[in-house]
């Protein structure tokens, strides 16, 4: 920070303190754009990768929890005007003096505003073959510009997990069976091409098996989270991975994935310490029915047991006493339409104590979006596969997030990209 | 079912105590109406309409096994009634004990002996608790019970669908119907969402079977699974003989058709119509032959159209609205051909016969062919005094191509934005758009350009296009006929061209012109996956013409150039 700007931004500081000091006229400085998130805003999800590359380019922001649906505010330099002008993304201009008044406003009610600080650097968990679904936050982070760069297997056994701030998980069977699949899809070419994939994998890496591998895998992420990791994981990824990870000397995978078949008791001998955010679960014993257990609230592959989709709402936090679980849901929607995934929802009764939830179903005996922390580390979980396409199906095109930039669900994906940056301490990893 | 059917009988007793439980389940408290059925059962133990409620009442707070103190009760005070059987059953499944289940199921088989009834809930029991074997179990059992191999087939057909066993579900829905041919639609409907990788097997299993049903199972599966001419050979070779049996299952497969896109599934209906034409007397086998014309008409089979049509147009004790229809469509199928002068011709012997709209769009469609033709004289004549908003944009394209650009105007002005469909009309906007910054009345060359183009000589159009533009300014069309020319050339692959066309019209000389040129050359470079370029080219749009109606499609390129959205 160079002196000038150390020079305004105190004014602002000492302004904010007092009603008084606000009417003094400051001194000139380059305005401020002020991204506006609720309703005004024209395309939501691209200014949070405004705000990120902005971070990338090695300036800072502020985010204002709980203040126009959780609006930015940015310098407004050249290069961050013309970013916002060819994405499309609305901004207000704002003037020293009334940036002094909005932080006043922001102390008055439930809002504060969070510095951001380091733009995270991003990996996301995906084979290196194109899958025949999409994954929604490779498509956020794609639209919203926001870079990343893929691991798969190799990487994170590789200890290469180490050099990034954020990690994404989507719809990966940690379990190892190919997400129930196999019996379904038999002869699909896709599916065909997953199971050499991951047993060439499996084989290569020196494990006696895809479910060793997998668990492998979800030991070292969550030994990545416990270093000082941030996760982020969707769909089946939430499941399967505290279910490897539970699995510890319990065999949990069909005899077409480990040749063994599943151990009738697996259910009782499940280690659930070592898993990150549920705990007593009933596992699935038919290798044909595409479920894991009873955490998956809403069982879309079991005709029997599948439950409608409703809708869930978003908690409310303090934002000065609470501010991560306020980031994560900051939102222009309190109640968001719900989407399937091959999970969909977490039991409530499956959840650790400590879980924090962020957004349910009132009245439902399931919730949507939980956090909490491991180690040093934090996870968020987020149950489905899609916010924009309910049901999405194997094969179906991917979703075109141009035609829905204010899609409330993307957003909770795009809060938790941006919530690293707000962390002030380097990872100790 | 049964607890529904017995409800309304059971209000109109006279007993205080059920009024009450009625009226308290009536408004949702179920709790006090279990207490008030629970009263009732007390005094009269196998009083069936309490025992139901009781039942009704429990469910909605999922209590349903704490029925089971008032179901012993009542076995033991009517030890055969059904009603009491049916409640037990599900009792016991609510309390997941599938011993009892079973004992109560055999124990009402056998008080209606050859009844499916109780290995239906029998197994309907052992599925709530997600038991498929059991299940299959009950329902085999029943089968074996009563000694009929095609009982329950229905139900087991629907545990294969959930097993995800195709051929076993297709083994049972056969069975199925048949016994009761009403399950095809549903055994269709289920055997559909067979994955790819068994519907070849599927049909090799049907081509096993004989009868009717089995063919028409196998034309309506591959019909729904995109082949239309394969269900037509499946079903037409097993037709029967009886004319309502064979009428009615091409009916069915029509009603597929009708749905399917894509030329196959037109021809298909069109041999379809034909076929029940054949089976159909007097004003029927007219209406089929001509629905069958339209059908190979809309697929492109002129000669097949016209087959279907001979005969309907000149007989004279054809019904009045189906010879009208079929002079319609031969006129149609005969501008289709290319044959104006005959098409004028049957036109004008049919006047009478067609509404006024009818008339005057296949005149119309005439005129267009004649444009098509490159012969103006006589399409101006065919048009006539044509002076409805459709004739005077057709006017306007006359003097167009002619070279008479103010006339042009003119009519296209008086036509306004409601002649012909959407896409006319958006197509004579942006001729207004091209011509109205050219200051000459009159451009035969320009005129002529834009006849090759009418005549889809599109090569021509280009260079006639490209010629004319040289000798206008930017702003005064020169840029305007240059977007045009570039975007003809990138129609017929000549990117070159276009490129070099699309330059010269992104010029700040035209600013009217210039953003949709950018838009067009970044489109362009995108195709040739010069993505740098393309990026550059948006962002220069998007930033020097920021308030171009324009920019949001701009940002969209930009956004597929950059990779962030799915190519479309």
């Amino acid at each position: 920070m160079n002196r000038r700007d150390f020079l305004a931004r105190s004014w602002v500081g000492l302004a904010a303190l007092s009603p008084a000091l606000s009417r003094i006229r400051l001194p000139s400085a380059a305005p401020w754009l002020l991204v506006p998130m609720d309703d005004a805003q024209a395309d939501h999800l691209k200014a949070y990768g405004l705000a990120f590359r902005l971070l990338e380019r090695g300036g800072r922001a502020e985010w204002f929890l709980n203040y126009r649906s959780g609006a930015f505010l940015l310098p407004a330099d050249a290069a961050t005007t013309r970013d916002a002008a060819l994405n499309g993304i609305t901004t207000e201009r704002l003037e020293d003096g009334q940036l002094v008044q909005l932080r006043g406003e922001l102390q008055g009610g439930n809002m504060d505003a969070v510095p951001l600080e380091k733009a995270p650097k991003v990996a996301v968990y995906a084979p290196p073959n194109a899958a025949p679904w999409d994954d929604a936050v490779t498509m956020a982070l794609n639209y919203a510009g926001i870079g990343f760069e893929k691991v798969w297997d190799p990487e994170v056994l590789g200890a290469k997990l180490r050099t990034y701030d954020w990690l994404h998980l989507h719809h990966e069977d940690f379990t190892g069976q190919y997400s129930k699949f196999f019996l379904n899809y038999a002869g699909s070419p896709w599916l065909v091409d997953m199971v050499e994939r991951n047993r060439a994998t499996a084989r290569q890496l020196g494990y006696p098996s895809v479910p060793a591998e997998k668990r492998a895998v979800a030991v070292a992420i969550a030994d990545y989270v416990q270093r000082g990791g941030f996760l982020f994981a969707m769909c089946t990824a939430t499941e399967t991975l505290d279910l490897a990870l539970a699995a510890d000397r319990v065999d949990i995978a069909a005899a077409y994935a480990d040749g063994t078949p599943m151990d009738s008791d697996a259910s009782r001998r499940m280690h659930w310490d070592e898993a990150l955010a549920f705990q007593h679960a009933e596992l699935e014993q038919s290798p044909v029915v595409p479920v894991y257990s009873d955490i998956d609230g809403h069982q879309v592959n079991s005709p029997e047991r599948r439950q409608q989709l409703g809708s869930f709402t978003l908690f409310n936090f303090s934002a000065k006493i609470d501010p991560v679980a306020t980031m994560l849901v900051q939102n222009h929607r309190q109640v968001i339409p719900d989407f399937y995934g091959l999970t969909t929802s977490f039991t409530r009764k499956r959840l650790k104590p400590g879980v924090t939830v962020l957004a349910d179903e009132p009245g439902a005996p399931w919730v949507k979006y939980i956090h909490g922390e491991h180690g040093q580390g934090t996870w968020t979980f987020f149950g489905g596969h899609d916010p924009e396409d309910p049901q999405h199906q194997i094969g179906d095109v991917p979703t075109d997030l141009s035609l829905h930039p204010h899609s409330p669900g993307y957003r909770l994906i795009l809060n938790n990209v941006l919530f690293p940056a707000a962390k002030k301490k380097e990872l100790k990893t | 079912m049964l607890v529904t059917a017995v409800a309304p009988h059971a209000l109109r007793g006279q007993d205080p105590a059920m009024s009450r439980a009625f009226e308290l389940e009536r408004r949702g408290n179920y709790a006090a109406a279990a207490e008030t059925y629970r009263g009732v059962l007390a005094g009269r133990p196998g009083d069936t309409a309490a025992l139901l409620g009781l039942e009704r009442a429990l469910m909605p707070i999922d209590r349903r096994a704490e029925i089971l103190p008032q179901v012993r009760a009542a076995l033991a005070a009517s030890p055969s009634s059904v009603p009491v059987l049916g409640v037990a059953l599900r009792a016991w499944a609510a309390a997941d004990e599938p011993d009892s289940i079973r004992a109560v199921a055999e124990r009402w088989a056998a008080a209606v002996p050859g009844d499916e009834t109780p290995y239906r809930e029998w197994g309907a029991a052992a599925l709530s608790r997600r038991d498929r074997p059991g299940a299959v179990a009950a329902y085999l059992r029943g089968r074996e019970q009563l000694d009929r191999p095609d009982a329950l087939a229905a139900e087991l057909a629907q545990v294969a669908l959930a097993d995800g066993d195709y051929p076993r579900a297709l083994k049972e829905w056969l069975l199925a119907i048949r016994r009761l041919p009403g399950y095809r639609v549903s055994a269709v409907s289920a055997l559909s969402q067979a994955p790819d990788s068994v519907r070849s097997d599927l049909l090799r299993q049907l081509e096993q079977e004989r009868g009717l049903n089995a063919r028409r199972i196998e034309a309506d599966l591959r019909a729904r699974w995109g082949d239309p001419l394969g269900a037509l050979n499946s079903l037409q070779a097993a037709l029967p003989d009886e004319r309502p049996a064979a009428l009615e299952a091409l009916r069915g497969l029509l009603d597929l058709l009708r749905v399917q896109p894509g030329r196959e599934a037109r021809v298909a209906q069109g041999r379809v119509l034909e076929l029940m034409a054949e089976r159909s007397p007097g004003s029927e086998h007219a209406r089929f032959r001509l629905e069958a014309a339209r059908a190979y008409t809309a697929a492109g089979e002129r000669d097949a159209a016209r087959r279907m049509l001979v005969g309907i147009t000149d007989d004279r004790n054809a019904p009045e609205t189906i010879a009208a229809g079929a002079s319609t469509t031969l006129v149609q199928v005969l501008i289709g051909e290319g044959k104006l002068d005959e098409a004028a011709r049957r036109l004008a012997e049919h006047r009478a016969d067609m509404g006024g709209d009818e008339y005057a769009a296949l005149r119309r469609r005439i005129v267009l062919g004649y444009i098509q033709a490159g012969d103006l004289a006589r399409a101006d004549s065919a048009l006539g005094a044509d002076s409805t908003i459709d004739g005077l944009a057709l006017g306007g394209r006359i003097r167009l191509y002619r070279g008479d650009l103010a006339g042009a105007i003119e009519r296209f002005k008086a036509a306004g934005p409601f002649a012909g469909d959407r896409e006319e009309a958006t197509e004579r906007t942006a001729l207004l758009a091209l011509l109205q910054p050219i200051e000459a009345d009159s451009l035969p060359a320009l005129g002529h350009a834009l006849l090759d183009l009418a005549r889809t000589d599109t090569a021509a159009a280009v260079a006639g296009l490209d010629r004319v533009a040289a000798g206008l300014p930017p702003g005064q069309g020169g840029a305007e006929i240059r977007l045009l020319a570039g975007r003809l050339a990138t129609a017929i692959g000549k990117p070159a061209d276009a490129e070099r066309l699309f330059k010269a019209a992104a010029v700040p000389e035209a600013p009217g012109t210039a953003p949709a040129a950018e838009l067009a050359l970044a489109e362009l470079l995108i195709r040739q996956r010069r993505h740098a370029e393309a990026v550059a080219q948006l962002e220069h749009l998007i930033l020097t013409y920021p308030s171009s109606a324009l920019v949001p499609q701009a940002r969209r390129r930009l956004d597929e150039a950059r990779g962030a959205v799915p190519q479309t």
